[in-house]
């Protein structure tokens, strides 16, 4: 695992260390440290490239270039250059004493301090770009779901990520060895490209691109010109792009198990791997909409605490998170064992007068759980069932509109970190939503009791 | 095991009410004026009849909030704070004190007048929605600091 770190110019500071060849373990030193030269382009990434086509564009659009245009052109390149070579400049690294810190700016200096000891994820991210040029972004996830704390280092040398990740890791978890990549790690899924292909298109993307396409085709059937498809095209490429983002990023989805938590890699142009730490699971959630059920497919997704960092494209972190793009339910069934073993199913059905409540979506209504799970499922055409462990409960939550009191009725939310995390059971009897509202606080502290203790007996 | 329905609740101070009023009495009678002034245009009865209706409307909306402000209740348990809201759809949160992330209290202009606080428990789960408004600002602060204490010696990791 060697790790050299060699981007680093030859010195204005004198802790700055340029030798190559450093060992992963000394990374702790406390010694400062630069991205890669490349990076601020790789950063700069689609509005780079989109400048590039408007400046092309443009200069292709001018019949006769005149040569103050030309250097207008260079004059633009330039600043842009200067200004990559900049950030470039005034970012640096370091990790001592358990925190990672990154400075940044040069005229608003921001330094961003990361406790490696409340990291949650530390993932690799390549987009397109990066792979060519082989670089990576290393992210950091934090708990608290605000982006301002969670760290970034885009972009390094795809070697460096991979040893730096495995060293984070390490700190981060005193107990964790890094394992080296292949060893001990055991292959929970795969995706089947052609079943994510149909899946992406029966979803409701997919329904959209439908409608688009034979909006379209009525209407050059109608007017009998292809000049009208003109507004149509901005909403196509919109529907277009979309599905392409869920398959791009879903594509090649592999799990595997290894010893420093669960491995997820996806991804077809832009490829990203991350590990979820064990424990860190915060909920598991099993989609089934409805034609997927026809087929008998499903989608399992977990949510992790943390955010990530991508103002790019901030619907693909949500969407990473998929452990199962679409599986069979005996692959999602496999998975879930492995995540949660011995989960409770939903077997408590809601009360039958629910149905004047929810019509829609009573027969999904269902409630399950032990002393370390509870399992909700609810939803209208698309069926959720949703595992939280009850470790992980933030808070409990109690609800009773009008209706419900009328055929009293109530519903009890338990809430896990994150933003709109919350495995909800719905309706249930108002007897019986008193009795789980008094008695999940009293399981989840035993459980929460029981995690600590199994942690500090873990960690002796 | 724990009922909820046999808990002792904390209620806010009463001067929530006044503040509530207030704010009711300040966006009820400029309303009433205004309309009253609009409705003049086409007779002086339209204008007298919407200036009556807004005040209606008015007391109407001070009857709910009394309500309102009535429903609202707190207790502090043994491992976990219980916070009651709501006359509609009623709301009761349970949040474990080894959750609680940070604790804000505020106040605004109308409630600093009156000795008022509104105190927020935050949790890593953006749903928990505890809040607690109309408490004396040196009970806020008081419970402010316990909440905290009990947090640090029963924390539990994410």
């Amino acid at each position: 695992m060697t790790s050299p770190f060699p981007n680093e110019a030859p010195a204005d500071d004198t802790s700055l260390s340029s030798r190559p060849g450093r060992p992963a373990q000394l990374l702790g030193d406390g010694s400062w440290h630069r991205l890669h030269p490349l990076s601020p382009f790789v950063r700069a990434g689609r509005q780079f490239m989109s400048l590039t086509i408007v400046l092309i564009g443009i200069s292709a659009l001018n019949q006769r270039p005149a040569r103050g245009e030309i250097v207008t052109d260079l004059a633009v390149l330039g600043v842009v250059l200067v200004a990559g070579f900049i950030s470039w400049l005034v970012t640096r690294w370091q990790i001592a004493g358990g925190v990672l810190r990154v400075d940044t700016g040069l005229i608003r200096r921001d330094s961003r301090r990361i406790p490696l000891s409340q990291v949650q994820a530390v993932d690799v991210v390549q987009s397109g770009l990066a792979r060519i040029l082989g670089l990576a972004e290393l992210q950091l996830r934090v708990a608290g779901g605000d982006s301002s704390r969670s760290g970034r280092l885009a972009c390094l040398r795809r070697a460096d990520a991979e040893a730096l990740r495995l060293h984070l890791l390490a700190l981060a978890g005193a107990s964790m060895v890094p394992v080296p990549a292949g060893s001990q790690s055991r292959q929970l899924f795969r995706v089947r490209p052609r079943r994510l292909f149909g899946a992406v298109l029966l979803t409701r993307s997919g329904a959209t691109a439908l409608v688009v396409a034979v909006a379209t085709g009525l209407t050059v059937q109608l007017s009998g010109s292809a000049k009208t498809v003109a507004p149509f095209l901005p909403v196509a490429l919109g529907v277009v792009l979309a599905l392409w983002r869920q398959f791009n990023g879903e594509y090649g989805t592999t799990v595997v198990a290894a010893r420093d938590g669960i491995g997820l890699r996806s991804g077809l142009i832009q490829t990203t791997a991350e590990t979820i730490r064990p424990g860190r699971i915060q909920a598991v959630r099993l989609v089934e909409p409805l034609i997927w059920r026809a087929f008998g497919w499903c989608r399992l997704e977990v949510d992790v605490a943390g955010s990530r960092e991508r103002r790019e494209n901030p619907s693909e972190g949500r969407r990473q998170r998929a452990l199962i793009p679409v599986g069979s339910r005996a692959e999602a069934e496999s998975m879930l064992a492995e995540l949660m073993p011995g989960h409770p199913l939903p077997v408590r059905p809601a009360p039958p007068r629910a149905r004047w409540k929810a019509p829609l979506s009573y027969h999904f209504l269902a409630w399950g759980g032990d002393d370390r799970y509870v399992v909700a499922s609810r939803g209208r055409v698309c069926r959720q069932t949703t595992w939280v462990p009850l470790q992980k409960v933030q808070s409990i939550r109690w609800v009773e509109g009008p209706l419900q009191r009328r055929l009293s009725l109530a519903t009890v939310h338990l809430d896990a970190a994150g933003k709109r995390v919350s495995a909800s059971i719905q309706d249930r009897d108002s007897a019986e939503a008193l009795e789980i509202l008094g008695d999940l606080p009293d399981l989840a502290r035993a459980a929460r009791s029981q995690g600590a203790q199994q942690a500090a007996g873990g960690a002796a | 095991m724990t009922d909820p329905s046999e808990v002792r609740w904390l209620r806010p101070s009463p001067l929530l009410l006044r503040v509530r009023r207030i704010e009711v009495t300040c966006a009820t009678v400029p309303l009433a004026i205004a309309g009253a002034l609009v409705g003049r245009l086409a007779s002086a009865a339209t204008g007298i009849g919407i200036a009556v209706a807004v005040v209606l409307a008015g007391v109407l909306a001070e009857r709910f909030l009394a309500r309102r402000v009535a429903a609202w209740g707190y207790a502090e348990r043994r491992d976990d704070l219980m916070v009651r809201r709501g006359v509609l759809i009623r709301r009761l949160s349970v949040i474990p004190y080894g959750r609680m992330q940070f604790i804000d209290v505020t106040a605004g202009p109308l409630e600093r007048s009156l000795g008022l606080a509104t105190l927020r428990m935050h949790t890593a789960a953006a749903a928990s929605d505890a809040r607690i408004p109309g408490l004396e600002s040196a009970a806020a602060a008081e419970l402010r600091d316990q909440l905290a204490a009990l947090g640090e010696t029963q924390a539990a990791g994410l």
